[in-house]
C-alpha cells in the first residue's frame, strides 16, 4: 500500500553543502518542503577551482547545520521523517564521507532507515521531482564534473549512450574564465562576456564531431582558447575587452555546437519511445545552450525539460527525492554504507574516464 | 537503569576505531579495533555492538565525546561528522576532545603529549598545572631549539621526543576513548561549541599559477 513519504536528503559531493526535505503523497507530485544550499565559492575563489581538502573541511563543519536549517524551514522534526537519504558518491571523497557519516549519525540516533544515493541519479531523476516526467527519457547531464547522455528507463535503469572522454564542459568554462582573467565560477562569467562578442572571429575546433557516436571531448577546445589568447597577448601586449568577448563567444559557440549535435545523435540512438529530452547540471543554466537544445528537441519531436536553475546545480532536494523513489521501491542501506569516489550509474557500458584497479569514475 | 548520564566516546583519527561508554563516572564498555582503512564503514556497527552488549539503546546516550585529532584528516572528519549527526538526532551535546588532551588525561603534570605528523614532524602540547598551552607543530630537529624541559612524554612518538629532550616515556593513564569520555564529562557543563577537527596544518592548496593576461584599455 503506497503511503506519503517524507525524506531528509544530504548532499556534499563537491563544493555545495546541502540538506533538504521532500515529501510525496501516493500518486502525487513530490513537494520540496525545504532546500538549503550552503555554497563555498568564496573559500575556493583564490585557487581558481575547487580544492578538495578545503571543500572537505567546510562540509564536515556545515552539513549538520544545513540539516538543522532544512528541518526548521520545513517546520518539521526528525520524528516527521521516514528515512535519511545521502549522496554516497561519486564525488570528492572527503566531502562525501562527511555527508555519509553525518547521515549515519542522524539515522542511528533517530532510528531511521538510511538510503545511499548516487549523486548522478539525483540529477537524472530531477525531471520527475519537478514535472513528474515518465520513463523513459534522455538525460544530458552537463556540469563541472560530469558530461554524459543517459537513457533513463527507471530509477535503477540507466544506459549511458556517450559522454566526455576527458574534461567536463563546466571545467572548460572555469578554465577559460581563468585564462581570460574572468571570475569563478566561470560559466556565468564567460556567458556574460560572450554576449557582446563575435562567435565567428576565432575558428575554434568542434572536437569529435567528425567521429560517429555520442562521445565528447573538451580538453582540446580549452587548449585552442589558450593558444588564441597567447597569440593576441604576444602581438598586442594584452587583450582588449573585445578580444575577450570574442574569445568567450567563440568558445561558447563551439561547446554549444558540439553538445547540440551529439544530443541530436543521442536522441536518435535512445529509441523512439522517449517522453522528453531533459538536461541537468550547472552548465544547463547556459542560455545559448538551452536555446540550442530546445531546437534539437523540437526537431526530433520530443519535449524539452530543463529544471529551474537551483535544481540543475548541486542540491539536496534531488538527493532526498532520488532516495524517496528508491525507498518506495524497497531500498535500504546498512550502517556500513561506504562512501564511493567512483560510482558509475551505468555499470554495463565501458568506462570513458577512469579505469584500472579503481574502476570507472562515473 | 544505570546511574548518571551515559557518555559515548569514539575516535578514528589514527589507524583504528576506538570507543568507550561511561555511565556517570563508571566505565561500562571500552574497545579498540586496529584498521588501516574502513573506519567509515566500521564505526557505526561497532558502536551498535558496544551499546547492545551493554544493554543500551541509542536513546539512552546523553552525551557524545569525540576525538578531534590531530591525526589523519579523513579519519578525524569521519568521527566529527558522525558526532555532529548524533548530537542532532539525540538532542544531546557532542564535545570535541583533542588527542593531545586525551593523552595527558590522568598523567602527573608537567608533561608533554605528542602525536606523529606527516613529513617527519610531530604535534606536541605542553601540559602544566595552572597554565594553558596551545598545540604546536615541530620537526624532530626543531625540538632541541624549542628548549623543552625534560619532563615525561606520552604518545606514539614519545621515544624519539624523550631521547631528544632528556625526558622519560610514560604510558597513557587510560584507554584513549575512556580518556575522551572522561574529558567530555568534565567539559560538558561549559562547552556549547560543536566539535571541530583540530587540523594544525593548512589545507594543501596553491593559488592558481596561470596568471591572466593584461586587459588593455
Amino acid at each position: 500500500m503506497a503511503q506519503t513519504l517524507t525524506l531528509l536528503g544530504l548532499e556534499s559531493s563537491c563544493d555545495d553543502t546541502g540538506a533538504a526535505v521532500v515529501r510525496q503523497a501516493p500518486d502525487a507530485q513530490a513537494e520540496i518542503l525545504s532546500n538549503v544550499v550552503i555554497g563555498q565559492d568564496a573559500l575556493h575563489a583564490s585557487y581558481g577551482g575547487v580544492v578538495p581538502e578545503i571543500a572537505a573541511r567546510a562540509h564536515a563543519e556545515k552539513i549538520d547545520i544545513a540539516v538543522e536549517q532544512a528541518l526548521a524551514e520545513a517546520g518539521l522534526t526528525l520524528r516527521d521523517i521516514d528515512a535519511v537519504a545521502v549522496t554516497a558518491g561519486p564525488g570528492l571523497i572527503g566531502g562525501v564521507l562527511s555527508g555519509v557519516m553525518c547521515a549515519k549519525g542522524i539515522a542511528a540516533g533517530a532510528g531511521l532507515p538510511l538510503v545511499g544515493v548516487n549523486h548522478l541519479a539525483g540529477h537524472a531523476l530531477t525531471p520527475r521531482l519537478t514535472d513528474g516526467l515518465a520513463f523513459p527519457y534522455l538525460m544530458l547531464l552537463v556540469s563541472g564534473g560530469h558530461c554524459q547522455f543517459l537513457r533513463v528507463g527507471g530509477i535503477d535503469n540507466y544506459t549511458r549512450l556517450g559522454g566526455t572522454i576527458d574534461d567536463a564542459p563546466g571545467e572548460a568554462f572555469d578554465k577559460v574564465a581563468r585564462l581570460l582573467g574572468l571570475p569563478q565560477p566561470g560559466g556565468p562569467a564567460v556567458e556574460a562576456a560572450a554576449r557582446s562578442g563575435d562567435p565567428a572571429r576565432f575558428a575554434f575546433p568542434r572536437p569529435m564531431l567528425d567521429r560517429p557516436g555520442c562521445d565528447l571531448s573538451f580538453s582540446g577546445l580549452k587548449t585552442a582558447v589558450l593558444r588564441a589568447r597567447d597569440t593576441l597577448a604576444a602581438t598586442q601586449g594584452g587583450l582588449f575587452e573585445t578580444d575577450r568577448a570574442d574569445l568567450c563567444a567563440g568558445f561558447q559557440a563551439a561547446v554549444a555546437d558540439v553538445l547540440a549535435e551529439k544530443t541530436r545523435r543521442a536522441l536518435a540512438a535512445a529509441g523512439p519511445d522517449l517522453t522528453a529530452l531533459a538536461v541537468a547540471g550547472g552548465v544547463a543554466a547556459n542560455g545559448i545552450l538551452r536555446e540550442r537544445l530546445t531546437g534539437v528537441a523540437a526537431a526530433a519531436g520530443v519535449a524539452f525539460n530543463a529544471p529551474p536553475l537551483y535544481l540543475c546545480t548541486d542540491n539536496a532536494a534531488m538527493i532526498a527525492f532520488a532516495g524517496l523513489e528508491a525507498f518506495r521501491a524497497g531500498r535500504r542501506d546498512g550502517m556500513d554504507l561506504p562512501a564511493r569516489p567512483r560510482w558509475p550509474l551505468d555499470t554495463a557500458s565501458p568506462a570513458l574516464v577512469g579505469s584500472g584497479r579503481k574502476g570507472p569514475k562515473a | 537503569m544505570l546511574p548518571g548520564v551515559v557518555t559515548l566516546a569514539f575516535d578514528t583519527s589514527g589507524p583504528a576505531c576506538c570507543a568507550a561508554i561511561l555511565s556517570g563516572e563508571t566505565i561500562i564498555a571500552d574497545t579498540v579495533e586496529q584498521m588501516a582503512r574502513g573506519q567509515a564503514e566500521r564505526l557505526f556497527p561497532l558502536l551498535d555492538e558496544l551499546l547492545s552488549a551493554a544493554g543500551l539503546a541509542w536513546g539512552d546516550v546523553g552525551r557524545i565525546g569525540v576525538g578531534t585529532g590531530p591525526g589523519n584528516f579523513t579519519g578525524i572528519r569521519i568521527s566529527v561528522a558522525a558526532a555532529r549527526g548524533l548530537a542532532l538526532s539525540l538532542g544531546c551535546p557532542a564535545i570535541g576532545v583533542s588527542t593531545l588532551d586525551a593523552l595527558a588525561h590522568g598523567l602527573p603534570q608537567p608533561c608533554l603529549t605528542v602525536v606523529p605528523a606527516r613529513r617527519g614532524s610531530i604535534y606536541l602540547q605542553r601540559h602544566r598545572q595552572g597554565e594553558v598551552h596551545a598545540p604546536e607543530t615541530l620537526t624532530l630537529d626543531e625540538l632541541a631549539a624549542a628548549a623543552l624541559p625534560p619532563v615525561p612524554v606520552c604518545g606514539d612518538v614519545a621515544n624519539d621526543v624523550a631521547a631528544r629532550i632528556g625526558g622519560t616515556v610514560v604510558r597513557p593513564a587510560a584507554p584513549h576513548a575512556v580518556s575522551i569520555a572522561r574529558i567530555a564529562c568534565a567539559r560538558a557543563a561549559d562547552t556549547a561549541d560543536r566539535p571541530r577537527p583540530l587540523y594544525l596544518r593548512a589545507a594543501d592548496a596553491a593559488p592558481a599559477s596561470d596568471r591572466p593576461p593584461a586587459i588593455l584599455p
